[in-house]
């Protein structure tokens, strides 16, 4: 792993938080109209947004950087140029516009809330047309990866209004509700997110003899968080929002201090995967 | 509207797309022990990647860059001209990206007698 890699790796840790976090508060105003509000959340999806262009252009000048092994890559216009030809150029592209997207349907986020759901599937779909999956060039994992990645910010859009809901006193009753109608679509969701993660992970690695190599290594440590994250969710759903509905005044609490355990572990498992993706190859 | 981004996603997803490229063949090879030094260093790719530069380090001496001349597009194989340093340890280094985008680099090593 050399110091560029790293850097890369700090850079997608960023675009994967600031993509998730935009496009998974978007999916859930959108699913969950009454309780998650864009008037509310409109200020957290446009700092989301901005961040994620800031990100992708950080990344994009790192990979010059990397390119030329050399600082002085980052704004070399031949070798941004050289870069911009590759499938890199066009992912940009995506990003970008998919980020304006967001921001535009910010403006007016009740009637623009279409528009910014639009823009977020479209910084969904760059991530699979550059990478380890882009590379097997097959529509099938590119597409299980992008049903994984939808799955995935929909699981992190709900912890902001989640917690915010939880800890006021005044609307933990609505906590009580958003996690119920959560946990109701997850039941379904989360087990295609594993087993498009299962997929994915069968298809990179190619069997358990793969998961010996520093890929797979890495591979079974966000697998390990994943399962705290499963665990930590199905305590919310079996037990605390149960509770909450029954008007327990403690568990608003309890409920709002997992879902901080929560957060920790989805930064340990995007840190994972944004090393997997920058410093490790499949290919050993 | 469901079938409007469904027909987007495949628009989308539809772009063709490479694999990664690994350095298949160096002349000399990796860990040669030769009695003349090379006039030539040759390196091949399984796939097509764009060379960024090859540089060339001889024991004690400051590393140099080897002349790419007009290797300027994607490409398989790439010969840059040696400088001649005489006898002892060569190790060469060169970076490139792959037509996928991803940056790639290398090194291989030959000894002089």
């Amino acid at each position: 792993m050399d110091s560029w890699q790293v850097y890369s790796a700090g850079a997608k840790f960023a675009l994967y938080i600031a993509t998730l976090g935009a496009v998974g508060i978007c999916f859930n105003a959108l699913l969950f109209k009454q309780l998650v509000s864009t008037a509310v959340y409109r200020r957290c999806i446009i700092l989301f947004a901005i961040s994620g262009m800031f990100a992708t252009l950080a990344s994009f000048l790192l990979r010059g950087a990397s390119l030329l092994g050399n600082w002085s890559g980052a704004l070399d216009p031949e070798i941004l140029g050289i870069l911009w030809e590759t499938p890199v150029g066009s992912v940009i592209i995506y990003r970008l516009v998919g980020f304006t997207l967001i921001l535009a349907g910010m403006l007016n986020p009740s009637r623009g809330l279409w528009l910014a759901v639009f823009g977020g599937i479209l910084v969904l779909c760059s991530f699979t047309q550059i990478g380890h999956v882009a590379d097997r060039s097959s529509f099938l994992i590119q597409f299980v990866l992008l049903q994984h990645l939808a799955v995935a910010s929909f699981w992190i859009g709900v912890l902001i209004p989640l917690s915010d809901l939880a800890r006021d006193p005044k609307t933990s009753e609505q906590a009580g509700k958003l996690g119920h109608r959560f946990g109701q679509v997850a039941a379904w969701l989360i087990p295609s997110l594993l087993l498009a993660g299962v997929y994915l992970t069968w298809q990179l690695v190619g069997g358990f003899s793969g998961f010996a190599s520093p890929y797979g290594l890495m591979l079974l440590a966000k697998l390990l968080f994943v399962v705290l994250l499963l665990g930590l969710g199905a305590a919310n759903k079996f037990r605390f929002v149960p509770a909450l509905m029954s008007r327990d005044p403690v568990s608003a609490r309890h409920l709002s201090n997992i879902i901080v355990i929560e957060g920790a572990t989805v930064l340990a498992v995007l840190a994972a995967t944004a090393l997997l993706t920058s410093a490790f190859s499949p290919l050993g | 509207m469901t079938r409007l981004i469904m027909s987007l996603l495949f628009f989308a997803l539809g772009t063709v797309v490479f694999g990664h490229s690994k350095v298949n063949l160096t002349v000399p090879e990796n860990e040669a022990i030769l009695s003349a030094a090379p006039e030539i260093v040759e390196l091949r790719f399984a796939n097509k990647i764009r060379m960024i530069k090859i540089e060339m380090t001889h024991l004690e001496h400051p590393t140099v860059q080897l002349d790419l001349g007009d290797q300027k597009s994607f490409a398989t194989e790439f010969e840059v001209p040696m400088i001649q340093m005489g006898g002892g340890e060569y190790v060469i280094q060169w970076r490139g990206l792959g037509i996928d985008g991803h940056v790639m680099n290398g090194e291989f090593m030959f000894v002089v007698e």
